[in-house]
């Protein structure tokens, strides 16, 4: 176990932290709002943390609850702007805004590093502490899932009319998921920021983009487990197809199609379908024979 | 009490004028029905009452407030509920959260209609109530719809077509719920296309057409007068 656990580390890390950027991603898909602006949530968490750990002496703990403070609130704010844009025109108004954090930090060299970035943040973040803060993001999550606040997100990503005219004020929960998804966005920037020693603008773009929406899209858009396995995927992955590294992309291009084909609903959301659609099931198959067993009395 | 006031209420989509002066009134307690044609404006106009579409003037008084700039979410919680045409339930999620759903418009009003109460109204969604939504039958769904928006504690509800693409059955029980849900005191605003029916379970009724009102009156006087018939009824 020891020795599975020092062969994998990186792996595991990297996994850990796929599925908190996953979760950030995901709440926002949930409440129905196309946003890709994670990245620049993460960004904001992970250079706020940066800067005051190498250059004031905040103590890393408070460091990491600024910075998903500054993500939480920019998220807020940039929700606002966004309130009249759907689908295709709020994701590229999120690119902008990912573009726009990346260019700051870009320029703002003395007090960013400009394209160097930023080194020598202290080490303070190990598996065991991306492990503890992801089971606490999850249990917040799983408990928006189960409050009224998870069936409104429901409502709004299935017919926002509909939710409209039951009354949900659509502006609202737009705002909150925004809060949210910067909250989390932020707060695993920021302990990545403590784990990788060194940060760069170009740690949040593209690729950091691809990454965590091929997550939520591999593993799930609605579901706890989504992002879990999503990540598992994306973290195996290059593992398995390690023969095949020269055409890693290509691969990874490949199960994507594949999944988005035969399981559009993700690989996580699938299960947890199955798993409801076996238990409804059962319990129609059992009222089914009590209505039988009552009607055989009477 | 009236509940619902219109006064020469004009609606356009573009240059297409959809509601032409249109002037009505509900009282509280009564179920009225709004019937007309294709394209008449029916929908147009309960739209409008909710505020999913803006008009161009005229006014919409409920229960004394002009309801004039408010968003559609706060009519709904204002007690005015609007059932949609085609039902549109919350197809992913199961009976029981479409009407969980449902409360959220209700905010703090008091209401009678508790989930007990609809499960007693439409008995089918208590037996279903772990079931997609979206895998209901189109009566079930019709149900599901009158049902969450009862949760909201209604003021007013209104009806778009809802027998529409049902059988003349379940068409049957649906007009049976409403007439209970009347008789417990729902003020209720029914649009139908199936006018016998709209005449037959309402007190009084306006026939629309054209974005304007042709006809208003008793319904059992419209059901019976001869430019009604010929135009609206068929034969």
């Amino acid at each position: 176990m020891i020795q599975f656990y020092y062969a994998y580390q990186p792996i595991i890390d990297f996994f850990l932290l796929s599925v908190g950027f996953g979760y950030s991603q995901q709440i926002a898909l949930r409440a129905g709002v196309f946003s890709i602006a994670t990245a620049g949530f993460a960004a904001l968490g992970s250079y706020c943390v940066a800067i005051l750990a190498t250059k004031t002496g905040v103590p890393i703990f408070l460091t990491v609850i600024l910075g998903t403070a500054l993500a939480a609130a920019v998220g807020g704010l940039l929700a606002l702007p966004l309130a009249r844009l759907r689908g295709a025109f709020q994701a590229i108004a999120t690119l902008a805004f990912v573009q726009i954090i990346l260019s700051l930090l870009l320029y703002g060299e003395g007090f960013t590093g400009g394209a160097l970035g930023i080194v020598g943040i202290p080490r303070e973040v190990n598996t065991w502490i991306l492990l503890i803060v992801v089971g606490l993001t999850m249990y917040v999550m799983w408990n928006i899932g189960r409050s009224g606040m998870g069936r409104v997100f429901n409502a709004l990503r299935q017919e926002e009319s509909v939710a409209s005219s039951l009354g949900v004020n659509i502006g609202k929960y737009h705002i909150i998921a925004f809060i949210i998804s910067g909250a989390v966005g932020g707060l695993f920037g920021g302990l990545q920021s403590l784990y990788t020693f060194q940060i760069e603008p170009h740690n949040y773009g593209f690729a950091f983009i691809v990454n965590v929406l091929t997550v939520v899209i591999l593993g799930g858009r609605t579901t706890l487990l989504g992002p879990i396995m999503g990540a598992l995927i994306m973290a195996i992955l290059p593992e398995i197809a390690r023969p095949l590294a020269e055409y890693r992309q290509a691969v990874n291009g490949v199960i994507l199609i594949l999944v988005i084909t035969f399981l559009p609903n993700g690989v996580g959301d699938e299960i947890v379908f199955w798993f409801r659609r076996r238990k409804q099931a059962r319990q129609q198959q059992h009222r089914a024979s009590e209505k039988e067993a009552r009607d055989a009395v009477s | 009490m009236t509940t619902l006031t219109i006064s020469d209420l004009h609606v356009s989509y573009g240059g297409v004028k959809a509601l032409r002066g249109v002037s009505m009134h509900v009282e509280q307690g009564e179920m009225v029905a709004l019937i007309g044609s294709n394209g008449a404006g029916k929908s147009t106009l309960l739209n409008a009452l909710s505020n999913v579409v803006k008009r161009k003037s005229g006014e919409i008084v409920f229960e004394g407030r002009e309801t004039k700039g408010m968003s559609p979410h706060s009519v709904s919680r204002a007690g005015l509920l609007h059932v949609p045409e085609g039902r549109q339930v919350l197809g992913d999620m199961s009976v029981y959260e479409n009407l969980q759903v449902g409360l959220i418009a209700r905010g703090k009003r008091n209401t009678i209609y508790t989930l007990d109460h609809v499960y007693e109204l439409f008995p089918v969604l208590e037996e279903r109530r772990d079931q997609i939504a979206g895998t209901l039958s189109g009566g079930q769904q019709q149900m599901l719809a009158i049902g969450r928006a009862l949760m909201g504690g209604p003021h007013l509800l209104l009806l778009d077509e809802p027998s529409l693409g049902l059988s003349p059955l379940i068409t049957d029980q649906v007009f049976d719920a409403l007439k209970k849900l009347n008789a417990e005191g729902l003020t209720v605003l029914l649009v139908e296309q199936n006018a016998h029916r709209a005449l037959e379970a309402t007190s009084r009724a306006y026939v629309l057409d054209r974005g304007q009102i042709a006809f208003e009156g008793a319904s059992e006087e419209l059901a019976g007068n001869q430019a009604v018939i010929d135009s609206y009824l068929g034969a």
